[in-house]
């Protein structure tokens, strides 16, 4: 396998892309910031269900790709679809809307607000109460309350944060807050979940919680894109791997093939 | 120190806590009965101003203590707000309270497209844009002499116009408690209004987008629009101050909406507590009469609302609402010894 | 008309060097700590009198005034920022500085107003009613002169000092990325005061050379200071090269505006500008773009 492949090669080759379809594609995606390329003729297919990786060195380019994915940057050059979707010139809060949510690599979390509140602030674009009901809280905002408590409460459980509902999100231990902002992304009931650099910053134990949620999350029907540039942990729980260099794809397969592929063994020893 | 911990000290204390509908109750009682405890005019005219700095404050508070963005601008639409309905009466005629409305919305809509334009801005800029806007409109209404007759001013601005209910006698509005009555009215239902969208959804998301907008947007909040929303509440809401204000002193000079009012505003809000909506209530009416009580202090009034303000930054941010909160901690701890072996963090 | 013109310029170039002394203390102060100094005004105004108290009831020299000006400013901006930014700096909030400094700003306004009362002080230098004739028929009087002068002469210098001096490199790194320049080993509190000191000591510098040709009354600065907003806006915060340009560019623009139109309208034709700038260029005409890093 030759660096810079392209994804329908790396396919054929054997990467065990799932049959229930793609939902989100890009291709031929290009973004540079002032001189530099951080992402180069990045072309990709992401399937409906299971943990799509992407890993690389640092500077690979894989959370410029995450960003032009969720909206926070716009490509120079390039296409991108999510569900049939065109997605360039979309905004990243109305991606939201389609199904596509994020967690970030600096957490962001709303600190002065509860863990609770933080993960009803979720559920922004599911709310079902008409306009003058915000003014008069009558029934339907009632109901829309008590739904969305109890939906926050069973993703804090999901997490494992549910006795600390009440807490300021600020007070939390760094490996709480990494859970809390995957809860709070899950509030908006995504179909595809991204996730920038998950495991920085937390210790072993953390860590396989946090791959153990990921995986868990297969149940749920969400499909979930992982960025890490640590290749061990991503191993145990990817599906498909995509292997990004200098901004652009250098290779594509399953796990194993990953591991096994000698161009990958150099980038990353050479980096 | 978790909730827990808290409750168990505070004890008989903790259990006072009265339901929205009694201190809706409460207000609406104290509103009614200031009038009579004060019955001197000069007093009642203080009282007046002092329920139009609540709805100024509120309205700010919406925009810069939930909303988080930083408006220093807020005079701007009291002025725009006061000039419009004025103009609207005594040059077209319009009657006073279709030109209360339009009054608001003028103000309500010069406050979304202030908002629209600084989209982008976040914090210093903003508030730089906000103030070069603030000083252009003092500006305009100083230089265009043709429509507001310029620092001469506009005088012989009539009150309200009385209201006749079948059986009650006339209330004019030249009475000062009458007005008084009418401004604290309104004063309590803005801050109802406030109160009930701070409680819904839009709450979470005004504050989510102060806390982070990145982040906020990432949950699929639509930034732009809320600040924009923001804006135009808060400065509808002066707007409507404005046009109480001039019905109220009966003259309108530019000078009264100078950049100097959006900081003792602000100096409301912030030594009330910005972000809790009842601060900013308090702060008004300390900032307002306080000053007034300690009489002979004249010019010092804005000496104390500088230092108020400095002080309340660097050792309460939380300001009066803050306070609040410590000495009733403090208080509950000294009526209540802990029992013994009891959850400790 | 040619006349006329030249000198319109020379005056543009009086209050535009004036400007950018009083921007210049902004910009330094946002570049450093990325806040704004709300009460930059007052230290000008602060400047104005002390110049003025010096050379009329303590019977000093005018010139030596300047000096004077130039110290208390310097202490007044040793005192803002240890009393106010300092402590502020860990709580970490971006709004609790700018608003601290409001009031500090309403506190100081109100109580020269008290001492100072609101009737403007004659502040005539000994050196405002000689001219010198230039050529084309304009002239400058010496009091200008003097202006041009020593802005140009300290302007130069802070320049000088800031791209050559290992301090003003130094500044410049704690501006570009405080934590990495404190891992080399530089204290950025110290430099921090330094800056906020030399900031405040242009201020105080230009009020005291302000001083004459303006109104001077507790106000004076505050007409002062939403210009230099202006001015650090249109040159980028924190830009210093920006700032002087923009600050000569309005010093010029006003001049000439004046005699076109009436003069309450040049305040709206600068701030109409501003917001332009603002909407269309936020970060100033020769600052860089910066991607948010998330």
């Amino acid at each position: 396998m030759t660096p810079g492949a392209s994804a329908s090669e790396a396919a054929s080759e054997g990467g065990a892309l799932d049959s229930e379809g793609i939902l989100f594609e890009a291709s031929g995606l290009h973004k540079s910031f002032g001189g530099v390329r951080a992402v180069r003729d990045v072309s990709v297919k992401i399937p409906a269900s299971g943990v799509f990786a992407i890993i690389g060195p640092n500077g690979a380019g894989k959370s410029t790709l995450l960003n032009l994915m969720s909206g926070l940057y716009q490509p120079d050059a390039g296409t991108m679809r999510f569900d049939g979707v065109d997605l360039v010139g979309l905004p990243a809060h109305r991606r939201v809307r389609l199904g596509l949510a994020r967690t970030f690599q600096k957490i962001r979390l709303f600190r002065q607000l509860s863990v609770l509140d933080n993960v009803v602030a979720g559920f922004h674009v599911h709310h079902a109460i008409p306009a003058w009901q915000y003014v008069v809280h009558a029934g339907a905002f009632a109901r829309d309350h008590v739904r969305c408590r109890d939906e926050a409460l069973a993703l804090l459980a999901f997490v494992g944060l549910e006795r600390r509902a009440s807490v300021p999100a600020a007070s939390l231990a760094y490996g709480e807050q990494r859970m809390l902002e995957l809860a709070r992304a899950l509030a908006t009931r995504p179909r595809l979940l991204l996730i920038d650099e998950p495991a920085a910053g937390l210790n072993a134990a953390e860590v396989e919680k946090l791959l153990d949620r990921i995986v868990a999350l297969r149940a749920r029907r969400v499909a979930v894109v992982v960025v890490e540039h640590n290749m061990d942990l991503v191993m145990q729980v990817a599906d498909h791997v995509l292997v990004m260099d200098y901004g652009q794809v250098l290779f594509e397969g399953s796990p194993a093939e990953v591991q096994k592929s000698p161009a990958v063994i150099a980038a990353y020893l050479g980096a | 120190m978790s909730n827990l911990n808290n409750e168990a000290l505070a004890g008989p204390l903790a259990r006072i806590r009265l339901s929205r509908r009694s201190w809706f109750l409460i207000a609406a009682l104290a509103i009614a009965v200031t009038p009579l405890v004060f019955q001197d005019s000069y007093w009642r005219t203080n009282l007046i101003i002092c329920a139009l700095n609540v709805m100024l404050a509120i309205g700010l508070d919406f925009i810069l203590g939930y909303a988080g963005q930083l408006n220093l601008g807020h005079s701007a639409f009291y002025g725009i707000g006061a000039y419009a309905s004025t103009l609207l009466i005594m040059q077209l005629g319009v009657p006073f309270w279709a030109a209360f409305v339009l009054a608001m919305a003028l103000a309500g809509v010069a406050g979304m497209a202030l908002s629209i334009f600084a989209v982008r801005l976040r914090g210093h800029y903003l508030a730089i844009a906000s103030l070069g806007f603030a000083v252009i409109v003092h500006q305009v209404l100083i230089n265009w002499i043709s429509l507001t007759q310029g620092p001469l001013g506009i005088y012989a601005i009539r009150p309200p116009p009385p209201i006749a209910l079948p059986g009650l006698p006339v209330i004019s509005f030249g009475n000062p408690a009458n007005m008084f009555y009418l401004v604290a009215g309104f004063a309590l239902l803005f801050y109802l209004l406030l109160q009930q969208l701070v409680r819904s959804p839009i709450g979470d998301t005004l504050t989510a987008i102060r806390e982070d907008e990145v982040s906020a947007a990432s949950l699929g909040i639509n930034f732009t629009v809320w600040k924009v929303f923001a804006f135009g509440v808060g400065s509808a809401i002066a707007g409507a101050a404005g046009a109480f204000y001039a019905a109220f002193v009966g003259t309108l000079v530019p000078d009264a909406f100078i950049i100097t009012e959006s900081f003792t505003i602000l100096a409301m809000v912030i030594v009330g507590g910005m972000g809790t909506l009842i601060g900013p209530v308090w702060g008004a009416i300390l900032l307002t009469l306080l000053p007034e009580m300690l009489r002979g202090f004249g010019d010092l009034r804005l000496v104390l609302y500088g230092l108020a303000l400095t002080l309340v930054v660097l050792f309460m941010p939380g300001g009066i609402v803050q306070a609040a909160h410590i000495l009733r901690a403090r208080l509950g701890r000294l009526l209540v010894r802990p029992p013994t072996g009891a959850a400790q963090p | 008309m040619l006349t006329v013109a030249l000198q319109q310029g020379i005056n543009g170039l009086v209050f535009g060097s004036l400007y950018v002394l009083v921007a210049l203390g902004l910009t330094l102060i946002y570049g450093v700590l990325v806040q704004i100094n709300f009460a930059h005004a007052d230290v000008v105004t602060i400047g104005a009198f002390a110049a003025y108290f010096f050379t009329f009831a303590f019977g000093g020299n005018y010139l030596v005034s300047i000096a004077v000006a130039l110290v208390i400013g310097g202490a007044l901006g040793w005192l803002i920022n240890a009393a106010i930014f300092a402590p502020l700096r860990e709580r970490g909030s971006e709004l609790l500085p700018l608003i601290a400094t409001i009031g500090v700003s309403i506190l100081l306004q109100n109580a020269m107003l008290i001492w100072f009362g609101p009737i403007p002080y004659p502040f005539d230098s000994p050196y405002s009613n000689e001219v010198i004739r230039l050529w084309g028929g304009t002239f400058i009087t010496w009091q200008n002169l003097i202006i041009i002068v020593v802005s140009t002469l300290t302007i130069a210098l802070l320049y000088a000092f800031m791209k050559f001096t290992f301090m003003g490199k130094a500044l410049r790194a704690v501006a570009q990325d405080r934590e990495t320049a404190a891992l080399m080993g530089i204290n950025p509190s110290q430099l921090i005061m330094l800056t906020f000191v030399i900031a405040s000591a242009l201020a105080g510098m230009g009020g005291a050379m302000l001083g004459p040709i303006l109104v001077l009354t507790p106000f004076a600065g505050t007409t002062v200071i939403v210009k230099a907003f202006a001015i650090v806006i249109i040159g980028g915060f924190g830009n210093v090269e920006g700032t002087i340009i923009a600050g000569l560019l309005v010093g010029l623009i006003e001049s000439y505006t004046t005699q076109l139109v009436n003069p309450g309208l040049i305040d709206i034709v600068v701030f109409s500008l501003l917001l332009l700038m603002l909407a269309f260029r936020p970060t100033g005409l020769i600052a860089e773009k910066r991607e948010e890093n998330v």
